[in-house]
């Protein structure tokens, strides 16, 4: 029991900079605080740098299977995409995090929102990751209808990325992304208009 | 006495059930990306493991395409969240849906890890380490049985990426892989790049640590790539496999029965094209020890 207790402890020391920063600064009231009677000061003793390095290992899966999610917009924004999927796991997971779309589409949200249009140079970028997160969530989250207005031409812009190489171009003109399935086993229709 | 020769009967007999497990030769972990091409070069590529947390509750689409893949390859599924090495148990309902899977897809073995990704509200992304104790052994020998309960095809562990050392540690990490796996009469899925990231913790010597592990138990491999920052080696399997993690690798197929081998490759996807010739140069690592013709 009392390894579960510090099971959660650890968890969170991993997962939170805040708390493993609070943690550290005063392990035995923390602790108490977290219901964590036996093993404080043991827990007091993990090796700072080494649970610092755990945390960054954490981040870089995340960061690994985030870019499978989205494997064009990662190709396009390069390191950019790191380092705002750094800025990103600043934040408090959002729910469900343990699914990898769900992370994706997140950090797609995250970008979007919060980072803005600086991050997506080409332009049209924006429109490859809304996509994206799009189809994460009508083929992994099984969605029944999910529809984007995105500001650029996604279907020219596909064909090229799969060729490997976009064509110097504008790509604006407005398309509407459309899945749609009729049951909730059916297969998905998509639709770029 | 008895107890010492129940417990060499039993390892005896753990031994014989994995050598009688095929020789799977050399695959690769599944990357959605990598489809259209696996399916064009079906012949360079073994087998296949899945990320299969992934494929619980599986939508249609994902259904169709594992059944897809099984049609071409032998799939391997390989699971992190079910989290063997949790003291609070493991979740029951998980549990069934990851014995649900594991018999749909009918896989010669299934793995997981010797560590743990759920504890309270929290879920890890990659497997933490367990304190090296008695008590951690005994939570992952009562997780595994009630895992082999539920799953009847045989399960390997795999050694965890961390240089995180729980205080208080009562053994050191390869005594206690070697308990875990003997209480567990699990066969073993080492990660040799694991095994090279870990090595400022034990001392800075890989070759021989793999030496005290029991390699008899070795059933698959698993290897990746890296890049060094401050000074050390991050698995962040988005490179090229370094000639530290080769050497390895080919030292554990001199010494194991291995069945397996499987690159392991996440961020940075290149094309498919591009990472094969490292499945070739493991396949010639096997062949050379005659784990496979």
């Amino acid at each position: 029991m009392e390894l579960a207790q510090q099971q959660k402890l650890v968890a969170r020391l991993c997962t939170n900079r805040e708390f493993r920063e609070e943690f550290f600064a005063n392990p035995a009231q923390v602790a108490a605080r977290e219901g964590l009677t036996v093993g404080a000061e043991g827990l007091a003793e993990l090796h700072h740098e080494h649970l610092r390095q755990f945390a960054r290992l954490l981040r870089t899966r995340r960061l690994g299977s985030v870019g499978v999610a989205l494997p064009l917009t990662r190709r396009v924004l390069g390191n950019r995409f790191v380092e705002c999927f750094k800025l990103y796991a600043l934040r408090p997971p959002p729910p469900g995090v343990e699914r990898v779309v769900v992370d994706a589409i997140g950090f797609v949200d995250f970008l979007c929102g919060q980072v803005g249009a600086e991050v997506f140079d080409p332009a049209w970028s924006v429109s490859l990751a809304r996509y994206e997160a799009a189809r994460l969530e009508a083929v992994w989250l099984g969605r029944r209808l999910v529809v984007r207005w995105l500001p650029h031409r996604i279907g020219p812009l596909l064909v090229q990325l799969a060729k490997g190489k976009v064509e110097a171009g504008s790509f604006n003109r407005p398309t509407l992304a459309i899945w749609w399935r009729g049951t909730e086993r059916g297969r998905p229709h998509h639709w770029l208009v | 006495m008895d107890g010492v020769e129940n417990r060499v009967g039993r390892k005896t007999e753990i031994t014989k059930l994995l050598a009688n497990l095929p020789r799977l030769g050399v695959g690769l972990a599944y990357r959605e990306p990598f489809r259209d091409e696996l399916l064009q070069k079906q012949s360079e590529v073994d087998f296949l493991e899945i990320a299969a947390d992934d494929y619980l509750d599986a939508t249609p689409v994902l259904e169709e395409e594992l059944e897809l893949l099984a049609e071409h390859f032998t799939i391997v599924p390989h699971f992190m969240k079910l989290s063997l090495g949790s003291a609070e148990g493991l979740d029951e309902a998980y549990l069934e849906k990851v014995a649900a899977l594991v018999k749909w897809l009918n896989p010669p073995w299934w793995s997981e890890h010797i560590g743990f990704t759920r504890a309270g509200k929290v879920t890890l992304a990659h497997p933490a380490p367990l304190p090296f104790t008695k008590d951690a052994v005994a939570v992952m020998k009562r997780n595994i049985i009630t895992a082999r309960r539920a799953i009847p095809t045989p399960l390997i562990l795999e050694n965890v990426c961390s240089q995180l050392v729980w205080p208080g540690t009562e053994m050191d990490e390869a005594d206690f892989l070697n308990e875990v796996l003997g209480v567990g009469g699990c066969g073993l899925l080492l990660d040799v790049t694991n095994l090279f990231a870990n090595a400022p913790s034990f001392g800075g010597d890989p070759a021989a640590f793999l030496e005290r592990l029991p390699l008899d138990r070795v059933v698959q491999i698993h290897f990746s790539g890296g890049h060094e920052s401050k000074g050390r080696f991050v698995d962040s399997r988005g490179q090229a496999v370094p000639e530290g993690v080769w050497q390895l690798l080919e030292q554990a197929v001199a010494q194991a029965p291995v069945r397996s081998i499987c690159l392991e490759r996440d961020d940075n996807l290149p094309p498919l094209g591009e990472v094969l010739w490292e499945l070739e140069r493991a396949r010639a690592i096997g062949r050379q020890h005659r784990r496979w013709n």
